[in-house]
Protein backbone atom coordinates (compact mmCIF):
# COMPACT_ATOMS: atom_id res chain seq x y z
CA UNK A 1 0.00 0.00 0.00
CA UNK A 2 1.11 3.22 -0.72
CA UNK A 3 1.84 5.70 2.34
CA UNK A 4 2.06 9.13 0.64
CA UNK A 5 -0.17 11.87 1.94
CA UNK A 6 -2.63 12.84 0.92
CA UNK A 7 -4.07 10.09 0.43
CA UNK A 8 -6.25 8.96 -2.78
CA UNK A 9 -9.51 9.80 -1.16
CA UNK A 10 -8.18 13.34 -0.71
CA UNK A 11 -7.15 13.49 -4.12
CA UNK A 12 -10.68 12.51 -5.49
CA UNK A 13 -12.37 14.43 -2.94
CA UNK A 14 -10.14 17.70 -4.07
CA UNK A 15 -10.61 17.20 -7.79
CA UNK A 16 -14.39 16.73 -7.64
CA UNK A 17 -15.00 19.49 -5.33
CA UNK A 18 -12.62 21.85 -7.71
CA UNK A 19 -15.27 20.10 -11.10
CA UNK A 20 -18.86 20.42 -8.94
CA UNK A 21 -17.84 23.97 -7.05
CA UNK A 22 -16.14 25.76 -9.96
CA UNK A 23 -15.99 24.20 -13.23
CA UNK A 24 -19.31 22.94 -13.67
CA UNK A 25 -21.18 26.66 -12.77
CA UNK A 26 -19.10 27.68 -16.02
CA UNK A 27 -20.51 25.29 -18.32
CA UNK A 28 -23.33 23.94 -20.02
CA UNK A 29 -24.54 21.44 -22.70
CA UNK A 30 -22.61 18.95 -23.84
CA UNK A 31 -19.49 19.57 -21.32
CA UNK A 32 -21.55 19.98 -18.53
CA UNK A 33 -23.24 16.92 -18.71
CA UNK A 34 -19.98 14.97 -19.61
CA UNK A 35 -18.69 17.19 -16.53
CA UNK A 36 -21.31 15.62 -14.54
CA UNK A 37 -20.87 12.14 -15.65
CA UNK A 38 -17.41 13.18 -14.22
CA UNK A 39 -18.00 14.08 -10.91
CA UNK A 40 -20.31 11.03 -10.82
CA UNK A 41 -17.56 8.81 -11.57
CA UNK A 42 -15.04 10.16 -9.53
CA UNK A 43 -17.84 9.84 -6.26
CA UNK A 44 -18.19 5.95 -7.55
CA UNK A 45 -14.27 5.38 -7.27
CA UNK A 46 -14.21 6.96 -3.67
CA UNK A 47 -17.02 4.14 -2.65
CA UNK A 48 -14.89 1.33 -4.44
CA UNK A 49 -11.78 2.72 -2.50
CA UNK A 50 -13.70 2.60 0.34
CA UNK A 51 -15.49 -0.76 0.13
CA UNK A 52 -13.62 -2.75 -1.94
CA UNK A 53 -11.49 -4.87 0.42
CA UNK A 54 -14.11 -5.45 2.83
CA UNK A 55 -16.75 -6.66 -0.27
CA UNK A 56 -13.86 -8.79 -1.88
CA UNK A 57 -13.16 -10.83 2.38
CA UNK A 58 -16.59 -11.32 2.34
CA UNK A 59 -17.28 -12.28 -1.34
CA UNK A 60 -14.40 -14.83 -0.41
CA UNK A 61 -16.30 -16.36 2.78
CA UNK A 62 -19.60 -16.62 1.00
CA UNK A 63 -17.75 -18.42 -2.06
CA UNK A 64 -15.61 -20.93 -0.04
CA UNK A 65 -19.06 -22.10 1.69
CA UNK A 66 -20.81 -22.39 -1.64
CA UNK A 67 -17.93 -24.20 -3.50
CA UNK A 68 -16.70 -26.04 -0.60
CA UNK A 69 -12.95 -25.15 -0.84
CA UNK A 70 -11.07 -21.69 -0.70
CA UNK A 71 -9.27 -19.56 -3.30
CA UNK A 72 -8.27 -15.72 -4.12
CA UNK A 73 -11.99 -14.02 -4.56
CA UNK A 74 -11.45 -14.11 -8.80
CA UNK A 75 -11.12 -18.07 -9.03
CA UNK A 76 -13.88 -19.27 -6.67
CA UNK A 77 -16.30 -16.24 -8.15
CA UNK A 78 -15.74 -17.46 -12.08
CA UNK A 79 -15.18 -21.15 -11.05
CA UNK A 80 -19.25 -20.53 -9.55
CA UNK A 81 -20.45 -18.53 -12.71
CA UNK A 82 -19.09 -21.54 -15.07
CA UNK A 83 -20.89 -23.86 -12.16
CA UNK A 84 -23.95 -22.00 -13.06
CA UNK A 85 -23.55 -21.86 -16.45
CA UNK A 86 -22.78 -25.96 -17.01
CA UNK A 87 -25.88 -26.32 -14.85
CA UNK A 88 -24.66 -28.07 -11.89
CA UNK A 89 -26.10 -25.36 -9.13
CA UNK A 90 -29.90 -25.29 -8.87
CA UNK A 91 -31.03 -22.02 -10.02
CA UNK A 92 -33.59 -21.68 -6.85
CA UNK A 93 -30.51 -22.79 -4.46
CA UNK A 94 -30.99 -20.99 -1.14
CA UNK A 95 -27.62 -19.95 -0.68
CA UNK A 96 -26.77 -18.82 -4.29
CA UNK A 97 -29.59 -16.30 -4.34
CA UNK A 98 -28.01 -15.48 -1.12
CA UNK A 99 -25.05 -14.93 -2.32
CA UNK A 100 -25.87 -13.31 -5.58
CA UNK A 101 -28.12 -11.44 -4.28
CA UNK A 102 -25.21 -10.13 -1.44
CA UNK A 103 -22.68 -9.51 -4.31
CA UNK A 104 -25.03 -7.18 -6.39
CA UNK A 105 -26.50 -5.38 -3.25
CA UNK A 106 -22.18 -5.00 -2.30
CA UNK A 107 -21.34 -3.80 -6.39
CA UNK A 108 -24.39 -2.07 -5.94
CA UNK A 109 -23.35 0.45 -2.78
CA UNK A 110 -19.80 1.18 -4.73
CA UNK A 111 -21.84 2.19 -8.44
CA UNK A 112 -25.47 3.37 -7.21
CA UNK A 113 -25.99 3.31 -3.88
CA UNK A 114 -29.65 4.35 -4.70
CA UNK A 115 -30.85 1.82 -6.87
CA UNK A 116 -31.73 -1.25 -4.55
CA UNK A 117 -33.78 1.21 -2.11
CA UNK A 118 -35.95 2.43 -5.30
CA UNK A 119 -35.33 5.59 -5.21
CA UNK A 120 -33.57 6.51 -8.59
CA UNK B 1 -23.05 23.38 -32.37
CA UNK B 2 -21.43 24.82 -35.49
CA UNK B 3 -22.12 22.82 -38.76
CA UNK B 4 -19.52 22.51 -41.57
CA UNK B 5 -21.10 25.09 -44.46
CA UNK B 6 -20.16 22.21 -46.95
CA UNK B 7 -22.75 19.71 -45.41
CA UNK B 8 -24.84 23.03 -45.11
CA UNK B 9 -24.82 23.64 -48.29
CA UNK B 10 -25.12 20.12 -49.73
CA UNK B 11 -27.66 19.21 -47.61
CA UNK B 12 -29.65 22.50 -49.21
CA UNK B 13 -29.48 20.91 -52.22
CA UNK B 14 -31.25 17.43 -51.09
CA UNK B 15 -33.83 19.64 -49.63
CA UNK B 16 -34.44 20.88 -52.85
CA UNK B 17 -34.24 18.01 -54.86
CA UNK B 18 -36.20 15.50 -52.99
CA UNK B 19 -38.80 17.58 -51.31
CA UNK B 20 -39.37 20.72 -52.76
CA UNK B 21 -37.46 23.96 -54.13
CA UNK B 22 -36.02 26.62 -53.11
CA UNK B 23 -35.06 24.44 -50.02
CA UNK B 24 -33.25 27.30 -48.86
CA UNK B 25 -32.15 26.23 -44.64
CA UNK B 26 -32.70 27.80 -41.90
CA UNK B 27 -31.66 27.37 -37.84
CA UNK B 28 -29.12 23.66 -39.10
CA UNK B 29 -28.21 22.49 -35.22
CA UNK B 30 -26.72 19.37 -34.74
CA UNK B 31 -29.11 17.80 -31.68
CA UNK B 32 -27.68 14.69 -30.56
CA UNK B 33 -24.42 12.31 -31.96
CA UNK B 34 -23.90 9.24 -31.25
CA UNK B 35 -21.41 6.27 -32.45
CA UNK B 36 -23.88 5.11 -35.14
CA UNK B 37 -25.72 8.17 -35.83
CA UNK B 38 -26.45 11.61 -35.71
CA UNK B 39 -29.95 13.69 -35.70
CA UNK B 40 -30.09 17.38 -37.11
CA UNK B 41 -32.80 20.09 -36.55
CA UNK B 42 -33.66 22.32 -39.50
CA UNK B 43 -36.21 24.73 -40.93
CA UNK B 44 -36.42 24.97 -44.79
CA UNK B 45 -38.30 26.76 -47.49
CA UNK B 46 -40.52 24.58 -49.55
CA UNK B 47 -42.16 26.48 -52.42
CA UNK B 48 -43.78 29.55 -50.18
CA UNK B 49 -43.79 27.82 -46.52
CA UNK B 50 -41.35 27.22 -43.81
CA UNK B 51 -41.65 23.98 -42.64
CA UNK B 52 -39.64 22.13 -39.40
CA UNK B 53 -37.55 18.82 -40.24
CA UNK B 54 -35.01 16.52 -38.68
CA UNK B 55 -32.36 14.38 -40.59
CA UNK B 56 -31.24 11.33 -39.19
CA UNK B 57 -27.74 10.61 -40.86
CA UNK B 58 -26.60 7.32 -40.19
CA UNK B 59 -23.02 7.17 -39.49
CA UNK B 60 -21.03 4.60 -41.93
CA UNK B 61 -18.13 3.60 -40.44
CA UNK B 62 -15.21 5.22 -40.11
CA UNK B 63 -13.31 3.20 -37.70
CA UNK B 64 -9.84 1.37 -39.38
CA UNK B 65 -10.88 -1.63 -36.57
CA UNK B 66 -13.38 -3.81 -37.44
CA UNK B 67 -16.48 -4.64 -34.94
CA UNK B 68 -15.69 -7.83 -33.42
CA UNK B 69 -19.54 -8.03 -32.89
CA UNK B 70 -20.48 -6.30 -35.72
CA UNK B 71 -24.14 -7.54 -37.23
CA UNK B 72 -24.68 -9.44 -33.92
CA UNK B 73 -28.18 -7.21 -33.31
CA UNK B 74 -30.18 -5.68 -35.98
CA UNK B 75 -29.06 -2.47 -37.22
CA UNK B 76 -31.42 -0.76 -40.11
CA UNK B 77 -30.55 0.79 -43.35
CA UNK B 78 -31.68 4.66 -43.36
CA UNK B 79 -33.81 3.40 -46.56
CA UNK B 80 -35.02 -0.02 -44.62
CA UNK B 81 -35.55 2.55 -41.63
CA UNK B 82 -37.48 4.71 -43.76
CA UNK B 83 -39.71 1.77 -45.12
CA UNK B 84 -40.23 0.74 -41.53
CA UNK B 85 -41.61 3.86 -40.31
CA UNK B 86 -44.00 4.51 -43.57
CA UNK B 87 -45.36 0.83 -42.81
CA UNK B 88 -46.60 1.72 -39.17
CA UNK B 89 -47.69 5.23 -40.36
CA UNK B 90 -50.07 3.79 -42.65
CA UNK B 91 -50.96 1.16 -39.84
CA UNK B 92 -51.95 4.34 -38.17
CA UNK B 93 -49.09 4.48 -35.98
CA UNK B 94 -47.85 7.84 -35.18
CA UNK B 95 -44.15 7.16 -36.91
CA UNK B 96 -42.28 10.66 -38.18
CA UNK B 97 -43.72 11.80 -41.53
CA UNK B 98 -40.78 10.48 -43.95
CA UNK B 99 -40.09 13.29 -46.59
CA UNK B 100 -36.95 12.19 -48.18
CA UNK B 101 -34.05 9.46 -48.30
CA UNK B 102 -31.08 10.27 -49.39
CA UNK B 103 -29.23 8.79 -52.03
CA UNK B 104 -25.61 8.57 -53.15
CA UNK B 105 -25.84 11.82 -55.21
CA UNK B 106 -26.65 14.21 -52.25
CA UNK B 107 -23.20 13.55 -51.05
CA UNK B 108 -23.81 13.59 -47.21
CA UNK B 109 -23.93 9.73 -46.36
CA UNK B 110 -27.32 7.33 -46.03
CA UNK B 111 -29.81 9.42 -43.83
CA UNK B 112 -33.71 10.31 -43.85
CA UNK B 113 -35.32 13.65 -43.86
CA UNK B 114 -39.05 13.40 -41.64
CA UNK B 115 -41.12 16.16 -40.20
CA UNK B 116 -40.47 17.83 -37.06
CA UNK B 117 -43.06 17.09 -34.00
CA UNK B 118 -42.98 19.79 -31.12
CA UNK B 119 -42.89 17.98 -27.77
CA UNK B 120 -40.70 16.31 -25.31
CA UNK B 121 -38.78 13.41 -25.34
CA UNK B 122 -37.01 13.60 -21.73
CA UNK B 123 -38.14 11.11 -19.59
CA UNK B 124 -37.88 12.34 -15.96
CA UNK B 125 -39.31 15.79 -17.75
CA UNK B 126 -42.57 13.95 -19.02
CA UNK B 127 -42.65 12.36 -15.32
CA UNK B 128 -42.66 15.07 -13.18
CA UNK B 129 -43.70 18.10 -14.96
CA UNK B 130 -46.46 18.96 -13.92
CA UNK B 131 -47.09 20.32 -17.89
CA UNK B 132 -47.23 16.64 -19.26
CA UNK B 133 -49.72 15.80 -16.08
CA UNK B 134 -52.31 15.38 -18.97
CA UNK B 135 -50.47 13.48 -21.01
CA UNK B 136 -49.31 11.48 -17.97
CA UNK B 137 -52.75 9.99 -17.25
CA UNK B 138 -53.76 8.94 -21.31
CA UNK B 139 -49.66 7.86 -21.81
CA UNK B 140 -50.26 4.29 -21.04
CA UNK B 141 -54.20 3.99 -22.97
CA UNK B 142 -52.13 5.54 -26.25
CA UNK B 143 -48.89 3.07 -25.64
CA UNK B 144 -50.93 0.19 -25.54
CA UNK B 145 -53.01 1.02 -28.48
CA UNK B 146 -50.17 2.50 -30.59
CA UNK B 147 -48.24 -0.92 -29.93
CA UNK B 148 -51.53 -2.57 -30.82
CA UNK B 149 -51.24 -1.19 -34.13
CA UNK B 150 -47.05 -1.48 -34.28
CA UNK B 151 -48.03 -5.60 -34.04
CA UNK B 152 -50.48 -5.34 -36.94
CA UNK B 153 -48.01 -4.11 -39.84
CA UNK B 154 -48.06 -6.37 -42.47
CA UNK B 155 -44.16 -7.56 -42.28
CA UNK B 156 -44.50 -9.53 -45.70
CA UNK B 157 -43.21 -6.21 -47.95
CA UNK B 158 -40.32 -6.03 -45.20
CA UNK B 159 -38.67 -9.15 -45.64
CA UNK B 160 -34.98 -7.36 -44.52
CA UNK B 161 -36.29 -7.37 -41.04
CA UNK B 162 -34.61 -9.75 -39.00
CA UNK B 163 -36.72 -12.55 -37.47
CA UNK B 164 -35.25 -12.74 -33.80
CA UNK B 165 -36.99 -14.99 -31.28
CA UNK B 166 -35.70 -15.06 -27.43
CA UNK B 167 -33.80 -17.59 -28.33
CA UNK B 168 -31.82 -15.99 -30.90
CA UNK B 169 -31.35 -12.96 -28.95
CA UNK B 170 -30.14 -14.97 -26.25
CA UNK B 171 -27.30 -16.15 -28.44
CA UNK B 172 -26.40 -12.73 -29.37
CA UNK B 173 -26.22 -11.62 -25.58
CA UNK B 174 -24.31 -14.69 -25.06
CA UNK B 175 -21.61 -13.95 -27.20
CA UNK B 176 -21.23 -10.98 -26.10
CA UNK B 177 -20.43 -11.80 -22.85
CA UNK B 178 -18.10 -14.45 -23.55
CA UNK B 179 -16.36 -11.79 -26.12
CA UNK B 180 -15.70 -9.28 -23.12
CA UNK B 181 -14.42 -12.99 -21.18
CA UNK B 182 -16.96 -11.61 -18.41
CA UNK B 183 -17.77 -14.40 -15.53
CA UNK B 184 -20.61 -13.02 -12.84
CA UNK B 185 -22.72 -15.55 -11.32
CA UNK B 186 -25.73 -13.16 -11.44
CA UNK B 187 -25.73 -12.91 -14.79
CA UNK B 188 -25.08 -16.44 -15.65
CA UNK B 189 -28.02 -17.21 -13.15
CA UNK B 190 -30.11 -14.78 -15.61
CA UNK B 191 -28.68 -16.40 -18.91
CA UNK B 192 -30.32 -19.96 -17.79
CA UNK B 193 -33.51 -18.49 -16.13
CA UNK B 194 -34.29 -16.85 -19.34
CA UNK B 195 -33.39 -20.11 -21.59
CA UNK B 196 -35.64 -22.36 -19.28
CA UNK B 197 -38.46 -19.89 -19.22
CA UNK B 198 -39.14 -19.61 -22.89
CA UNK B 199 -42.84 -19.10 -23.96
CA UNK B 200 -43.39 -22.23 -25.67
CA UNK B 201 -45.28 -20.07 -28.48
CA UNK B 202 -46.09 -16.82 -29.28
CA UNK B 203 -47.20 -14.49 -32.13
CA UNK B 204 -44.96 -13.52 -34.94
CA UNK B 205 -45.21 -9.77 -35.93
CA UNK B 206 -43.56 -6.66 -36.17
CA UNK B 207 -41.22 -5.35 -32.86
CA UNK B 208 -40.36 -2.04 -32.38
CA UNK B 209 -37.70 -3.39 -29.98
CA UNK B 210 -36.75 0.02 -28.32
CA UNK B 211 -40.33 1.45 -27.40
CA UNK B 212 -39.81 3.66 -24.33
CA UNK B 213 -39.98 6.97 -22.90
CA UNK B 214 -36.60 8.45 -24.47
CA UNK B 215 -37.86 7.38 -27.65
CA UNK B 216 -41.48 8.79 -27.61
CA UNK B 217 -42.20 12.54 -28.35
CA UNK B 218 -44.95 13.35 -25.80
CA UNK B 219 -46.69 16.77 -25.87
CA UNK B 220 -49.29 18.05 -23.57
CA UNK B 221 -52.13 16.12 -25.13
CA UNK B 222 -50.37 12.79 -24.43
CA UNK B 223 -48.14 10.84 -27.37
CA UNK B 224 -47.16 12.58 -30.32
CA UNK B 225 -44.87 10.64 -32.30
CA UNK B 226 -42.97 6.96 -32.01
CA UNK B 227 -39.29 7.60 -32.74
CA UNK B 228 -36.09 5.03 -33.27
CA UNK B 229 -36.94 2.35 -35.44
CA UNK B 230 -33.64 0.81 -36.19
CA UNK B 231 -33.30 -1.62 -34.27
CA UNK B 232 -37.57 -3.12 -35.42
CA UNK B 233 -37.32 -6.49 -36.27
CA UNK B 234 -40.16 -9.32 -36.13
CA UNK B 235 -40.93 -11.57 -33.45
CA UNK B 236 -42.74 -12.04 -30.39
CA UNK B 237 -44.77 -8.30 -29.59
CA UNK B 238 -44.72 -9.37 -25.81
CA UNK B 239 -41.20 -8.15 -25.74
CA UNK B 240 -42.47 -4.67 -26.55
CA UNK B 241 -44.77 -4.88 -23.86
CA UNK B 242 -42.05 -6.12 -21.34
CA UNK B 243 -39.50 -3.73 -22.25
CA UNK B 244 -41.47 -0.32 -21.86
CA UNK B 245 -41.76 -1.84 -17.75
CA UNK B 246 -38.15 -2.31 -16.92
CA UNK B 247 -37.43 -0.24 -13.97
CA UNK B 248 -34.47 1.28 -16.06
CA UNK B 249 -36.66 2.87 -18.51
CA UNK B 250 -39.31 3.95 -15.48
CA UNK B 251 -36.52 7.22 -14.58
CA UNK B 252 -37.50 6.47 -11.23
CA UNK B 253 -41.32 7.10 -11.42
CA UNK B 254 -43.73 5.45 -9.44
CA UNK B 255 -45.33 3.22 -11.64
CA UNK B 256 -44.37 -0.17 -13.35
CA UNK B 257 -45.41 1.01 -16.95
CA UNK B 258 -42.84 3.45 -18.12
CA UNK B 259 -42.85 4.99 -14.86
CA UNK B 260 -46.72 6.52 -15.66
CA UNK B 261 -49.13 3.51 -16.00
CA UNK B 262 -50.60 0.12 -14.94
CA UNK B 263 -49.45 -3.56 -15.98
CA UNK B 264 -53.59 -3.79 -15.72
CA UNK B 265 -54.39 -1.27 -17.67
CA UNK B 266 -51.63 -1.16 -20.67
CA UNK B 267 -52.22 -4.96 -20.96
CA UNK B 268 -56.85 -4.68 -20.84
CA UNK B 269 -55.99 -2.07 -23.28
CA UNK B 270 -54.27 -3.75 -25.55
CA UNK B 271 -56.13 -7.06 -25.35
CA UNK B 272 -58.95 -4.36 -26.66
CA UNK B 273 -57.23 -2.88 -29.67
CA UNK B 274 -55.39 -6.17 -30.97
CA UNK B 275 -57.96 -8.44 -30.78
CA UNK B 276 -55.74 -10.84 -29.37
CA UNK B 277 -55.61 -11.79 -25.47
CA UNK B 278 -52.04 -10.50 -23.31
CA UNK B 279 -50.76 -13.56 -20.96
CA UNK B 280 -49.13 -11.48 -17.96
CA UNK B 281 -46.35 -13.89 -17.59
CA UNK B 282 -45.56 -13.54 -21.23
CA UNK B 283 -45.29 -9.94 -20.84
CA UNK B 284 -43.04 -11.02 -16.99
CA UNK B 285 -40.91 -13.47 -19.00
CA UNK B 286 -40.09 -10.37 -21.72
CA UNK B 287 -39.22 -7.86 -18.62
CA UNK B 288 -36.87 -10.04 -17.48
CA UNK B 289 -35.02 -10.59 -20.91
CA UNK B 290 -35.20 -6.77 -21.08
CA UNK B 291 -33.15 -6.57 -17.90
CA UNK B 292 -30.81 -9.13 -19.28
CA UNK B 293 -30.22 -7.21 -22.41
CA UNK B 294 -29.81 -3.60 -20.63
CA UNK B 295 -27.35 -5.66 -18.39
CA UNK B 296 -25.38 -6.69 -21.05
CA UNK B 297 -26.02 -3.73 -22.92
CA UNK B 298 -24.27 -1.38 -20.36
CA UNK B 299 -21.36 -4.36 -20.48
CA UNK B 300 -21.06 -3.68 -24.38
CA UNK B 301 -21.18 0.39 -23.68
CA UNK B 302 -18.26 0.19 -21.04
CA UNK B 303 -15.80 -2.65 -22.58
CA UNK B 304 -16.27 -1.38 -26.25
CA UNK B 305 -13.57 0.53 -25.96
CA UNK B 306 -11.21 -2.49 -25.46
CA UNK B 307 -12.14 -3.56 -29.00
CA UNK B 308 -10.36 -0.24 -30.27
CA UNK B 309 -13.46 0.78 -32.73
CA UNK B 310 -13.99 3.31 -30.95
CA UNK B 311 -12.31 5.66 -27.97
CA UNK B 312 -12.78 5.66 -24.65
CA UNK B 313 -15.42 7.99 -23.38
CA UNK B 314 -16.45 8.64 -19.69
CA UNK B 315 -20.24 8.35 -20.39
CA UNK B 316 -19.81 4.78 -21.95
CA UNK B 317 -17.90 3.57 -18.88
CA UNK B 318 -20.12 5.44 -16.36
CA UNK B 319 -22.83 3.29 -18.34
CA UNK B 320 -20.76 0.15 -17.80
CA UNK B 321 -21.03 0.67 -14.42
CA UNK B 322 -24.84 0.18 -14.49
CA UNK B 323 -24.57 -3.52 -15.22
CA UNK B 324 -25.81 -4.56 -12.12
CA UNK B 325 -28.88 -2.57 -11.80
CA UNK B 326 -30.94 -4.58 -13.81
CA UNK B 327 -29.24 -7.76 -12.49
CA UNK B 328 -30.88 -6.47 -9.25
CA UNK B 329 -34.06 -6.17 -10.79
CA UNK B 330 -33.97 -8.90 -12.48
CA UNK B 331 -33.95 -10.99 -9.14
CA UNK B 332 -36.45 -9.02 -7.85
CA UNK B 333 -38.38 -9.64 -10.63
CA UNK B 334 -38.13 -13.63 -10.39
CA UNK B 335 -38.99 -13.77 -6.36
CA UNK B 336 -41.80 -11.57 -6.71
CA UNK B 337 -40.52 -8.39 -5.05
CA UNK B 338 -40.97 -6.26 -7.88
Amino acid sequence: MPRSKPDADALLDAASKYLEQELLPTLTGYHRFRTRVTINVLATLRRELALADGHAAAERARLAALLGHDGTPEALNDELANRIRAGDVALDDAALRDHVRRSLAEALAINNPKWPRGNT
Amino acid sequence: MTTDPAFAERLQVAVARHVGAPGTLHDLARLTGGATKTTWAFDADIADRRETFILQATDVGTSPVADPLAGLTPHLTAEEDARVMIAAAACGVPAPNVRAVLDARDGIGPGVITERIAGETLGPKILRDPRFAPARAVLTGQCARVLAAIHRVDVRPLGFLRRLDAAAQLAAYRRVVDHYGYRLPALELAFRWIAEQIPRSSRHTLVHGDFRLGNLIVGDDGLRCVLDWEIAQTGDPMQDLGWICCRTWRFGGPLPVGGFGAREQLFATYEAAAGQTVDPRDVRFWEAFGNLKWAVMCLRKGLRWRDGTEPISIEQVAIGRRTEEPLWDFLDLIEGRD
